[in-house]
């Protein structure tokens, strides 16, 4: 038996080692690892506000699990598409805009760059001079944001291979996501990535003005050394704060089962911490603001737990610790509506008001990357709409159940609108362009990215639950999260899962949302009833007792055939639904009764979303005035109060 | 001076009201070019919702993302229906170029009523005079716009610098309330001017606009302080039509147009309560009677010259009888 005094200086030792141990990055019920492991980064970095750069030793473990062996390698590095010549810059610029910028002229302050001055790969040697730059997808040789190294000799499968590098990261003023304002620094996609191998090859794109990013998963652990004033927000869990006397501090991050690391700084932050309960136990919210946006902070911290609680209980749950949510300052808009493993931005304004949700919108929909993007983690390359269609249709989940179906994204000063119907505006201009399927940096134009990987695919999935019912579509996503996440699945994996869930071949359906370009476009073309004695002279119609032949026709207008209702009612109150398979261009329906139709409508839930034009979905026999009559009388005063204006300055 | 501009402005509401035929065809005229202008745009709308039951969802409430279809459908296209909004609000513009004089006249005669003939006569004869004393009016008013955009180039630049949101607001608001005084200020320069060549004849307008700047000059803080009163009576309605639209349902359409039409009516009140009661004072100038000093009491009386009285219509120069 130990002596007291022994007894209780090994338990103080165990609880003080139990405390050395880095702060577990999981939740309390979670414990990892949660993925296969292929990468783990280890950075030290210096950040140099003035100069906007920062400089850093990155240690990359890369343990090869190809089941081949690897001799060559590719790198991103993304912040080399800032420069004039670029791949990026070129789309933007031939496209006109890129998020709130455009790019009709260079403005200096767009640069940025990753300078990598030193390569080695640990036991071969100094690569420096091996590096070289390729463009695999345009042959742009102006491009520099992908680079590749050929070894010496390959790495084994099952073997680890360590590679040393020293880089520079120089940020833009914030651009496209990341970069600098004022003494804000937003630094995404900032240190050299190592490319994926999938399906037997590296995937490793250019950084196109039309993608986001893809990145195996594995473990960070990062140090930022920067002014002690400011304060600092990342990805995974802070483990260490030390002050180096020099007015400077630096800070340890640690992050494990992530495929990204990002992180921000800014003297002017606030901190406000939250919690939210969920079912692995608590998770911290650590959200990074300004006192200017005061009016917004509880907001965000309700619709962060009210997107917390919805996804949990819908999905599945989120293991990690912790996560963080940046408010950027005002003229960082570009930093803002981003997403980064535990760690997201949003965006609010200080005069935001209540009835307009976008602080609201922005903020669910980024959290709910962390699903998508975060743990399934699908190659938004070549995929976009995996994320950030599914993402925009939780998005829409989530916010209809906080705030009502037609006023989640808009309810002020007499208007409504609904998070559904505003990403249904994205969709309605490009309809007609490009396939879901198709690679996302080839897509038409910005326009076309947006509008089909965000609005045709919410709209797609929204229209879903039309065939196969609402709590099916959120079974299918539950089963594809809790099957797919942290492997990276095709498209093939989720079209599959729905299949499976709804125990039905959707084929049909995919072939034209997903992999086609078909035009959905259903209308009424007519709607009429004639009495049936029109031949007799001096025929009287007499309401109740003369007999009407009414007509219903329904046409297919666009080429996507899908399977609609519609509800005829008539003057006498009866009302009738019918279902029509699409497959014709056109069905009419014939009754024969004591009444006159009063009005048809097609998709009378207002379920498919898809529909390009929801104007030629009804008829009514009697005129509809109401609408006209307002808009009119505000046309009027405006054009009255005009002239009076007019005449003033006259 | 603050007793005097009450009774100024009383005096000016006063010949407004009494002389109210002149408001109720003013806006007559406004609200018929206004549905000229209205009338392409609701007609192609009708077409549209006519038989749809999605008016409903604008009619009912505003559907934000029904209307934004509706603006975008290629048969509506609403938007290029704004070039008809705008060409008949230019010419409610021309027309209260023409008539100023005609009501200008008609200020001028105070209790004693004008014959239409007379008004259209003073119209027209003023007509041509007014619109060059716009085109001069265009000089300070082009330099108000570019100082406008220097306002915003300068708010952007200071807000973007600031780390509080707020400051290129602020810088904003504080140069846009300088601006509008200042617009205010040369609004009422040229209504001085248009009201001394209605009182004069003036057939000089440059010369009648220096005497404009002229008068405002030693006159601003009592003029400029009436017009401003008159012109917040405007917002002010303004305001409390808003705070009433507010709380009335979506379907109150009928109320809602009553009460837009009210506020159209009170603007336009409100400007021809303006050309009344400068009208008034400038009178009360011309007779010495001060208004405006700053002490009423032993304010100096103003000694004008009287400016040689020319005939409304010059005597046309006969030809010799036996040419």
């Amino acid at each position: 038996m130990l002596p007291r005094e022994l007894f209780l200086a090994l338990i103080i030792g165990l609880f003080c080692c139990a405390n050395a141990v880095a702060q577990s990055p999981f939740a309390p019920k979670v414990s990892g690892p949660l993925s296969q492991r292929v990468v783990a980064y280890q950075i030290d970095a210096k950040y140099n506000p003035a100069q906007h750069t920062v400089d850093a030793t990155e240690t990359l473990t890369y343990h090869n699990l190809t089941g081949q062996p690897l001799d060559r390698f590719p790198f991103h590095l993304y912040l080399n598409a800032f420069q004039p010549k670029s791949t990026w810059m070129r789309e933007a610029h031939r496209d006109g805009s890129f998020r709130s910028s455009d790019f009709e002229t260079w403005d200096p302050k767009e640069f940025g760059s990753n300078e990598v001055s030193f390569f080695e790969v640990v036991g071969m040697g100094d690569l420096t001079k091996q590096m070289k730059f390729i463009s695999p997808d345009d042959g742009n040789a102006d491009d520099k944001t992908v680079f590749e190294v050929k070894l010496p000799h390959p790495v084994a499968p099952g073997q680890d291979v360590q590679f040393r590098i020293k880089f520079r990261a120089t940020f833009p003023e914030v651009v496209a996501r990341t970069g600098y304002k004022r003494n804000f620094l937003l630094a995404g996609q900032w240190f050299p990535k190592v490319g994926v191998w999938w399906h037997g090859a590296w995937n490793c794109h250019q950084f196109h003005a039309l993608t986001e990013f893809f990145a195996d998963f594995g473990t960070y652990d990062v140090k930022i050394t920067l002014p002690k004033n400011y304060v600092i927000g990342a990805t995974g869990v802070q483990i260490g704060d030390t002050d180096n006397g020099n007015g400077t501090k630096t800070v340890a991050f640690h992050a494990e089962d992530v495929h990204d690391f990002a992180w921000t700084a800014d003297p002017n932050f606030k901190v406000i911490e939250s919690q939210f309960d969920g079912s692995v136990g608590p998770v911290k919210i650590r959200l990074l603001s300004y006192t200017s946006h005061k009016g917004s902070w509880q907001r965000y911290v309700d619709v962060m737990k009210g997107s917390m609680q919805r996804f949990d209980q819908w999905y599945g749950p989120y293991p990690y610790a912790q996560i963080t949510v940046v408010d950027p300052p005002h003229g960082a808009g570009e930093a803002g509506g981003m997403e980064y493993p535990t760690f997201i931005t949003a965006g609010t304004d200080w005069f935001a008001f209540r009835g307009d949700h976008e602080t609201e919108g922005v903020t669910a929909h980024e959290f709910g990357h962390q699903y998508w993007y975060g743990m399934v983690a699908t190659n938004e390359f070549e995929n976009g709409w995996l994320d950030e269609g599914i993402n925009s249709y939780s998005e829409v989940k989530v916010l209809d159940n906080m705030y009502g179906r037609n006023a989640s994204g808009w309810n002020l000063l007499g208007a409504q609108l609904g998070d559904a119907s505003y990403l249904r505006g994205y969709y309605l201009p490009v309809a007609d362009t490009d396939s879901l399927a198709r690679p996302s940096y080839t897509d038409m134009s910005s326009g076309s990215y947006g509008g089909v990987t965000y609005g045709k695919a919410a709209m797609m999935l929204l229209s879903l639950e039309a065939i196969i019912g609402e709590q099916t579509l959120k079974n299918a996503l539950h089963t594809y999260f809790l099957k797919y996440r942290f492997t990276h699945p095709t498209q093939e994996d989720f079209l599959r899962t729905v299949n499976e869930v709804a125990g039905r071949d959707l084929k049909w359906y995919w072939d034209q949302v997903v992999y086609g370009t078909e035009v959905f476009d259903y209308s009424v073309l007519r709607a009429d009833s004639n009495p049936t004695n029109w031949y007799e002279k001096d025929a009287e119609e007499k309401p109740g007792e003369t007999t009407y032949e009414t007509q219903v026709i329904l046409q297919r207008k666009g080429d996507f055939v899908f399977p609609v209702e519609a509800e005829i009612k008539f003057d006498n109150g009866e009302s009738t639904r019918v279902r029509w398979d699409g497959k014709d261009r056109w069905v009419r329906y014939v009754y024969y009764k004591k009444a006159q139709v009063k009005s048809v409508e097609l998709d009378p839930d207002h379920r498919i979303m898809l529909d390009r034009n929801y104007l030629n979905n009804s008829y009514t026999t009697e005129e509809q005035r109401g609408g006209t009559t307002k808009i009119a009388t505000y046309w009027l005063f405006l054009t009255q109060f005009l002239a009076h204006f007019l005449s003033w300055l006259v | 001076m603050e007793g005097d501009n009450r009774r100024l402005m009383a005096a000016g509401a006063r010949l407004v009201w009494r002389r109210r035929g002149l408001l109720w065809w003013v806006f007559a005229v406004n609200f018929l070019l206004g549905v000229m202008g209205t009338f392409p745009m609701a007609r192609e709308l009708n077409r549209a919702l006519r038989h749809s039951l999605e008016g409903e969802q604008l009619f009912k409430g505003f559907d934000l993302g029904m209307f934004y279809e509706l603006v975008r459908l290629p048969e509506v296209e609403l938007l290029r229906f704004t070039t008809s909004s705008y060409g008949f609000a230019a010419l409610f513009a021309l027309f209260m170029l023409f008539v100023s004089g005609g009501i200008l006249e008609t200020y001028r005669q105070g209790r004693r009523r004008i014959s239409t003939g007379d008004f259209f006569a003073a119209s027209g004869a003023f007509f041509w005079r007014f619109v060059r004393l716009m085109l001069f009016s265009l000089v300070p008013f082009a330099l108000l716009g570019n100082a406008y955009l220097g306002l915003e180039t300068a708010s952007d630049y200071l807000g973007d610098k600031a780390v509080a949101d707020q400051v290129g607001f602020v810088v904003w608001l504080a140069g846009v309330i300088v601006l509008v005084l200042t617009t205010l200020f040369v609004r009422l320069w040229f209504d001085i001017a248009k009201v001394d060549a209605v009182a004069r004849d003036e057939r000089r307008m440059l010369r009648s606009a220096w005497k404009g700047i002229d008068i405002t000059r030693q006159q601003v803080r009592a003029l400029l302080w009436m017009y401003l009163r008159i012109s917040l009576v405007a917002w002010i309605t303004l305001l409390i039509a808003f705070l009433i639209w507010m709380k009335l349902p979506p379907t109150a359409v009928p109320v809602t147009f009553v009460l837009l039409e009210l506020v159209v009516l009170v603007q336009l009140g409100a400007r021809l309560w303006q050309m009344a009661s400068l009208t008034i004072w400038y009178q009360r100038r011309a007779e010495g009677v001060s208004v405006g000093s700053t002490d009423f009491a032993v304010a100096p009386q103003v000694a004008i010259e009287p400016e040689p009285q020319l005939p409304l219509y010059p005597d046309l120069e006969l030809p010799p009888a036996d040419a």
